[in-house]
Formats: structure tokens, C-alpha cells, sequence
């Protein structure tokens, strides 16, 4: 990739309040660098997926925004507070589900467990923590350790959206579910932005699985934000161009903001970060005829993304 | 109705919404003062983000085919007739089938040459 067209970054000055806004945010372990100076920012109200592969740094950022894990530079705000100095208050306002779904005390019943967060969280709202669990056939009586892996997010579910947090942040939500109980989580996320018209932050490398609620996207790579938009300018943005031109024609020199190109005999395809009406007429003005420019689903824009060369 | 919304398709979902509403007015299945879902009820029906439902919505309306009726919900507008988005649809169809000729190094003419040979063959099987 060309350093003259950078990776998108269209929430540079966002409008509207952000729900999370991280600033040169920094985390080493040893001489690893989990987070690189990360400039996050999710806007209040919308459904920010953080993508990344395995090993990206997402969880440590969500860990960060709890105040479970100490960053070593940069700041951070949750609904303007800092989650190191304010953490109670920010987790009033945040619903955590971690990646892992191992409870703790596998000897703790569901209801027990509910109890537990009624106690804690003064929004708790008891009725709607029934309902849900009627909803998703968890049994008070059931013992944590005897859950299995969809029953268990279930659970952490129950317990994160039976306040109606401003704020939740998903590590990996649908990591290891059947598709029923995918589809379930889907529907519960979706009633819960109707009722609260709140914040959700997901960090997936599942992308096509929460594809349907996500409407801005950030890209993490090695600790990196190698991009972060509206789905919207995404969608606009970032297209495949199929063009084919005489013997030897290899395209037009320098084009701008090419992620990817590939050639099948007289055909090159380029899947381009750039302004279409630009993009098209730099290849036909080399000699090309355009016979395609068409959109990238949100799952191959990711993976697009993330394999772009430096 | 029922919203066929296919996240594998490259259309926005908020397109593939209003697209399904056009589509539902031609075939007859929605009529003018026809109530559309909730944009709760949809949302939670097809898991979306509620704003993508409530984006097309607002579309639709700006575009004269529902309008909002408060406290009610959404309706299907009186002009928003089938012949009118008939030709719409008629319009968008050709559209995507000349980009989709183009695609293949093949010109108008040739296309409308081949949809009349095809549909010819089809009369003709049928007429058998």
C-alpha cells in the first residue's frame, strides 16, 4: 500500500458525544507492545465492532477501559471519566462481558449469581432480569459449573443487560456458540439498543456474525488502529475495480490507495480505498475499460483491511 | 411480510429495507395505509441495529413512500402507488442487468436481443 492514500481514519473530528475515546494509548508486556498509542473513539448511541485477529490487542483494550489492566501512557475516558481514577463510576455506567466464560465459583447457582449483581448494582432491574431469563430458559436452580458454553454467555448476558448499562463492551460475544444461541444473543443485543438507544462496543474477529448490528468499524492490527469509520463511508470508500486494456496494459502508475491488486490474463482487479468517480477515470485514462466497480460486504472490507500492507 | 435481508449481499442493509418495501408494494403485498412494523419489531425480528431500521424509515419517508402517522407508527403513503414503483423497480432491474452485461464485454443491444430470444424460448416451452 502507498503511504501517499493512508488507511481510513474518518472519525478523526467526530460529531457528537463518544461513549469511549482513547487517546496515544499505550500497553507494553515486557518487550511486547500490546496497544501502540491507540486514538479509539466510539460515538454515543452506535454499535462500534473493533475487528481484529486473534492476538490484535482488542481484549486489552477493553480490559483497560474496566480498569483491569493499567496502561503504561495515554489516556483514556469512559462518558468523559477515567476509568483509573473513576472506576466505580465507570462501571455503573458499563456492562462487561469477557471473553472467557469460565465463572469463577462453578459451585454458585444462576439465581445466586443474580442476586450478587442485584446487590451491586443499584440500576438492577429485577422483572426485566426474569423476563430475560424466561426468555433464554436459564434456570435459577442450575449450578455455574454445570452450564454449558452457550448457557453461560447467557447468563453473563442476563447479568450485564438486567441494568441497562449506557455503555456495554463484548469480548468475542459469539465466540463458540451454536447459531441458536447466536441468533439469541443477536435479538437480546438488538432489544437492548430499542430499550436504551445505548453504546455497544464488540471486538470480534467474527465479523460476519454481529455484521447486522455494526454501524462504525475499527481495525486493529499488532496493537495498531489501522482504521477506524462509519460503515457508511466504508461501504462508499473502499471498493473492488475490475478493469481490462490492451496486450500488456498493466493499469494506470501510482494509483492511489490500492489495498490489494490481482491479475487473471488481461483482466486487473484493485480493491481501492478512494473516491470512485476519481478511481475510474485514472484506469480508464491509462487505457483500461472499467467493467465493474461493485461494494465489499463488511466481513471482506475487514479482512481487506487487515491484510493491507504497510 | 416478510424482510429477506442478506448481510452477503454488498447493498447497505438500509437499502436492502427499502428495497423489500418497494418490492412488497409491487407485488401488492403492502398497500397504501398499510402499517409497516415497528422499528423495534423489525429489528429485533431480523437482529439489526435498530438506527439501520430507522434509517430506512426516514428514507422511505424523504423518498414520499410511507409517512409517519405520531404515536401510531409507520404507514405506507396514499401516492405511493404500484405503477409508480413499478417503473422504479423496472428501472433498477434494467440498470443492474446492463452493469452485469458490461461486466461480461457484452453490449445493450446484445442483451436485449438475448432477454427477447429467452423469453421467446420460454413462450414457447410453455406453449408446448
Amino acid at each position: 500500500m502507498t503511504h501517499a492514500a493512508p488507511l481510513p481514519h474518518s472519525i478523526a473530528s467526530p460529531t457528537g458525544d463518544l461513549a469511549v475515546a482513547t487517546e496515544g494509548l499505550v500497553k507494553r508486556y515486557g518487550k511486547d507492545t500490546a496497544l501502540g498509542g491507540i486514538n479509539l473513539a466510539a460515538p454515543e448511541g452506535g454499535v462500534y465492532l473493533l475487528a481484529g485477529e486473534n492476538g490484535a490487542g482488542k481484549s486489552t483494550l477493553l480490559r483497560i477501559l474496566m480498569n483491569l489492566v493499567r496502561p503504561d501512557g495515554g489516556s483514556t475516558r469512559v462518558f468523559g471519566l477515567d476509568p483509573q481514577r473513576q472506576g466505580p463510576q465507570v462501571r455503573a455506567e458499563v456492562g462487561y462481558i469477557p471473553e472467557t466464560h469460565q465463572p469463577a465459583y462453578r459451585w454458585m447457582t444462576v439465581g445466586r449469581l443474580l442476586d450478587h449483581h442485584a446487590a451491586y448494582y443499584p440500576a438492577w432491574d429485577q422483572p426485566h432480569a426474569d423476563r430475560l431469563c424466561r426468555q433464554l430458559s436459564l434456570r435459577p436452580d442450575a449450578k455455574l459449573g454445570s452450564l454449558s458454553k452457550g448457557q453461560a454467555r447467557r447468563a453473563q448476558l442476563v447479568c450485564a443487560l438486567a441494568r441497562r448499562p449506557r455503555l456495554l463492551l463484548l469480548d468475542e460475544p459469539t465466540d463458540g456458540l451454536d447459531p441458536v444461541a447466536r441468533d439469541e444473543v443477536l435479538g437480546l443485543l438488538s432489544d437492548h439498543l430499542a430499550d436504551t438507544g445505548g453504546t455497544i462496543l464488540i471486538s470480534t474477529h467474527l465479523i460476519y456474525e454481529v455484521d447486522r448490528l455494526a454501524d462504525h468499524i475499527g481495525v486493529l492490527r499488532g496493537g495498531a488502529l489501522l482504521a477506524q469509520l462509519p460503515r457508511e463511508d466504508l461501504h462508499r470508500r473502499l471498493k473492488l475495480y475490475r478493469a481490462d486494456g490492451p496486450e500488456g496494459w498493466v493499469g494506470p502508475a501510482n494509483l492511489q490507495g490500492v489495498i490489494k491488486r490481482a491479475a487473471l490474463g488481461r483482466e486487473i482487479r484493485w480493491t481501492v480505498w478512494g473516491e470512485e468517480a476519481e478511481v475510474a477515470t485514472r484506469i480508464a485514462d491509462s487505457g483500461g475499460v472499467v467493467r465493474d466497480v461493485a461494494s465489499l460486504t463488511l466481513d471482506d472490507a475487514v479482512v481487506a483491511l487487515m491484510r493491507a500492507k504497510d | 411480510m416478510h424482510f429477506a435481508i442478506d448481510t452477503a449481499d454488498a447493498r447497505p442493509i438500509y437499502v436492502q429495507i427499502m428495497d423489500e418495501v418497494r418490492r412488497a408494494l409491487v407485488m401488492g403485498a403492502l398497500r397504501p395505509e398499510d402499517p409497516l412494523p415497528s422499528v423495534r419489531q423489525l429489528a429485533a425480528d431480523l437482529r439489526l441495529n435498530p438506527n439501520t431500521v430507522a434509517q430506512a424509515y426516514r428514507e422511505l419517508e424523504r423518498d414520499g413512500i410511507v409517512y409517519v402517522r405520531r404515536g401510531q407508527g409507520t404507514f405506507i403513503a396514499d401516492r405511493a402507488t404500484p405503477d409508480a414503483e413499478r417503473a422504479a423497480l423496472i428501472a433498477e432491474v434494467a440498470r443492474r442487468a446492463l452493469v452485469d452485461a458490461h461486466r461480461h464485454g457484452l453490449s445493450a443491444d446484445d442483451l436485449i436481443q438475448a432477454i427477447r430470444d429467452a423469453a421467446a424460448a420460454d413462450a414457447k416451452t410453455a406453449a408446448e
